[in-house]
């Protein structure tokens, strides 16, 4: 999965000016998010260099130990290295975020372009029904979908993906009607452009900024819905570390080892926190 | 106040009275627990709700812990000796085949509803649990095997007739799946008697209020006097009631007990065994003396069709590594299919060996050997199984995750799924979906080995003919002739003997991998007194009281 973690990214961060221009103002807070995101994107794409423990395999004997010098953030009921689990459990939460921001982007990005692009009836219909999607707790549409796909980390990730295509399609829809009124786009028509061209080459790219912002504010939420899945075992399969997982695995032996829950849910906590201040940053730009 | 009363106290009488201040406190509890006290309500946190509470299917810890307040059996086993005693039935006789069951009812027995507990009852009752209705939906209990039909003689006299020998049976009237309740509750569909309020029994308490899902409330019955025999209490329940609360952490549970707000609790798990014996508070961990918890293998999938890859699955667990992990001990490593307070048990530990060599060996006469990622292959399938968690049994999403961690060891991948109580019940009727699965069933009778394998009951294995219609063609013909034998056989060392060769068969066919003996653990407050369990862990609260 880190494949596809690395391309989408990378190139950002790469840029230090592009960078800073996007995320201006730079304030400590915002630096602190970014540099959250880069070691949790680090530990996804490398989690072999973060820590030497192996996250699905335990040691017998060394379960429920406290945290320590050996081990930082203790060890869970099979004796794994609990912050060996979180390293590799990013991975989970980074990939599956993206695929959902992923499938909601194209697919809600395409139903709104659509529906703006062409209006009249077939507007009416694809945004009445996007309207009803709208009308659905989002968890519950999640789950409904799960049973469908089937459990499992990609599954969830699609799952949530799915749930966010009505906001995307009505943002980009939003978008699209008012940039296809304007005197350039006219233009292009009255110069012999055909529908699909000007769609693909002025509308869209023109209408994609909003959309672009408001899906990396939903990459924060995206992490914080997979983890949801998983807590409640639709996720990713045991002994997979993902945090939602960990969260819900931990959560029996609270009253003995309060880190096995803490400190998953804490990492939900500051990434999800990291990602939406970062994404607000560059919404705003 | 007592030292101003003192006569100017010498050093010496000083001390003296002060030691006999400290003897008299620290005996006082001792002298109490001599002398029971009536009333108070028991505060009782379940980890799940009850289901439906027709006794037969009262084998569901949640229901029995119910139940077996609610209802009266016609024998009592007593849980020290394993002996059966009499209760709602004063005497009994039993023909030389054991085909023929005469029971000599105790006068004066009424239901909750003032209905008289006679033979027409009793005839009832069983004619339902042993011939199941379909109008109803109640099906055959696990735990009456060849019945016929029954005969009342006298009002107080019920005889039963059955088609071929019932040894079982006297041992079957004193179980949780036997409690006698009203005609009227029989009139009932199964499926309406998931409400609680609707369950007319005769036992000491009886159901108040009921919010369903989340609590119910019991009361004792004021004029109850037909406790068993054999019971140190007689008479009304010394608790004024019971109420049940359904708190599904475990770590809820705990702290409710620990801060008072509850008085006892099921399902205490290993982890916080140490830290409730650390505050004074009371385990009870009754065994379940059945089918260990064990993980059923499905030959049914051809993955496992094949008896080197179940032997491999066998010899590639090892259970003293979970128990030293996961357990306490409260958790006896399985040495057997049954447990070793088992009735018949035989000590097969020697079939139970951790060999993971062997388990390569035999993996790879098998055909099936190492791909690039570790994971065993042949013909481009790979061996990999999915099975769900069981939410009853101990930490069982860690043990068999433990188990995974082994079988990885050997190139065998298990997936473990939690999901929802809907894919699970489905999935788990089909071998392709589960080649493997969870399971155990506690009962202190022989007859427990043909409840959880024979098709028409548990049918763990799942062979055809069962309830499952996704099953192609597994049936082993000698297994279920051998259970058939323990359910008919009435000599009852023959009976034994045959329960062991059920064992061994069961292992050298490597059909199930018996991993520990479970336990049902309860964690009470010190001041409740006298919990007694019948003789598969249920509690009962008959005699129980508080000391507070």
């Amino acid at each position: 999965m880190s494949s596809f973690s690395e391309p989408v990214i990378a190139p950002r961060i790469g840029t230090g000016r592009g960078l800073r221009r996007l995320l201006h103002p730079v304030t400590p807070g915002l630096w602190l998010s970014v540099a959250i995101l880069i070691v949790v994107i680090l530990w996804a794409v490398a989690p072999g260099l973060w820590t030497g423990y192996n996250p699905v395999e335990g040691q017998s004997g060394n379960q429920l130990q406290s945290p320590s010098a050996a081990h930082w953030l203790g060890t869970d009921e099979l004796g794994r290295d609990q912050l060996a689990r979180l390293i590799h459990g990013a991975r989970y939460s980074l990939s599956g975020a993206l695929t959902a921001v992923g499938v909601g982007l194209l697919v809600g990005t395409l139903i709104g372009l659509v529906a703006g692009a062409t209006g009249g009836r077939t507007d009416t219909v694809i945004m009445r029904l996007v309207d009803v999607l709208l009308a659905i707790p989002s968890l519950l549409l999640a789950l409904s979908f799960i049973i469908i796909l089937g459990f499992g980390h990609i599954q969830a990730a699609i799952a949530v993906g799915i749930t966010s295509i009505a906001a995307f399609a009505r943002l980009a829809r939003s978008e699209v009607v008012s940039v296809r009124r304007r005197e350039y786009v006219e233009a292009a028509f009255g110069s012999g452009g055909t529908f699909l061209g000007v769609v693909w080459r002025h509308v869209l790219p023109n209408s994609l900024n909003s959309v672009l912002a408001y899906a990396a504010v939903q990459f924060g939420w995206a992490i914080l819905q997979i983890s949801t899945l998983g807590f409640l075992g639709y996720g990713a399969p045991p002994p997979t570390p993902e945090w939602g997982l960990m969260i819900a695995e931990g959560r029996n032996y609270m009253t003995t080892s309060w880190w096995l829950t803490i400190f998953p849910g804490l990492f939900v906590i500051v990434v999800v926190l990291a990602a939406n201040r970062v994404g607000r940053a560059l919404r705003r730009n | 106040m007592k030292r101003i009363s003192l006569p100017r106290p010498s050093r010496r009488a000083f001390g003296l009275w002060s030691l006999a201040l400290g003897l008299g406190l620290a005996t006082a509890p001792a002298f109490a627990q001599q002398v029971p006290k009536a009333g108070g309500t028991l505060i009782y946190l379940e980890q799940q709700p009850h289901t439906v509470l027709y006794p037969p299917a009262g084998g569901f810890y949640p229901n029995g812990g119910v139940l077996n307040q609610i209802t009266d059996k016609l024998t009592w086993q007593n849980p020290e000796t394993l002996e059966i005693q009499p209760w709602i039935a004063a005497s009994w006789e039993v023909n030389a085949e054991a085909t023929e069951y005469t029971f000599h009812l105790r006068p004066g027995v009424t239901f909750s509803d003032g209905t008289p507990l006679d033979a027409a009852a009793v005839a009832a009752n069983f004619d339902a649990f042993g011939q199941g209705r379909k109008d109803k939906s109640f099906a055959v209990s696990e735990v009456v095997n060849n019945y016929d039909r029954s005969e009342v003689i006298d009002p107080l006299t019920v005889r039963f007739h059955f088609k071929a020998p019932s040894p079982g049976f006297l041992q079957g009237t004193s179980v949780i799946g036997s409690g006698l309740v009203s005609l009227s509750t029989l009139d009932r569909n199964f499926a309406e008697l998931g409400d609680a309020r609707l369950i007319i029994g005769s036992g000491p308490f009886v159901v108040e209020n009921e919010v369903p899902g989340t609590e119910l409330d019991l009361k004792a019955r004021e004029d109850y006097n037909w406790g068993p025999e054999g019971h140190p209490h007689q008479g009304r329940a010394l608790l004024d009631g019971i109420k049940y609360i359904v708190v599904s952490e475990d770590s809820v549970r705990i702290g409710a007990l620990l801060s008072r707000q509850a008085d006892f609790v099921r399902q205490i798990q290993a982890y916080d065994e140490s830290k409730l014996r650390d505050q004074g508070y009371v385990l009870y961990a009754p065994p379940t003396r059945g089918v260990n918890n064990s993980i059923s293998i499905r030959p049914d999938n051809p993955l496992v069709a094949d008896l080197r890859v179940r032997q491999a699955l066998q010899h590639a667990t090892n259970r003293e590594e979970i128990v030293k992990t996961l357990f306490s001990d409260n958790y006896p490593v399985a040495t057997s299919v049954i447990a070793s307070t088992a009735q018949g048990y035989v000590n097969l530990a020697d079939k139970l060996k951790f060999d993971p060599v062997l388990a390569d060996k035999l993996l790879t006469e098998a055909g099936w050997v190492l791909n690039a990622r570790g994971l065993r292959e042949k013909d481009g399938q790979v061996l990999e199984f999915t099975t769900y968690e069981s939410l009853p049994q101990p930490q069982n999403k860690a043990t068999l995750q433990l188990v995974a961690q082994q079988w990885a060891k050997v190139g065998v991948k298990l997936n473990v799924q939690g999901g929802d109580a809907g894919s699970r019940v489905t999935d788990s009727l089909d071998p392709l979906k589960t080649a493997v699965l969870p399971s155990m069933v506690g009962r202190a009778d022989p007859d427990v080995i043909k409840s959880q394998y024979y098709p028409t009951n548990r049918n763990a294995l799942l062979q055809t003919g069962g309830v499952s219609d996704k099953v192609e063609s597994f049936r082993d013909d000698r297994l279920n002739g051998l259970l058939e034998a323990i359910a008919a056989e009435t000599d009852a060392a023959r009976r034994i003997e045959l329960v062991g060769d059920v064992q061994n068969y069961l292992l050298d066919q490597a059909y199930t991998v018996p991993i520990f003996e479970e336990p049902q653990v309860f964690g009470g407050a010190p001041y409740v007194k006298d919990v007694a369990f019948e003789a598969v862990g249920r509690p009962s609260f008959y005699g129980t009281w508080l000391d507070r």
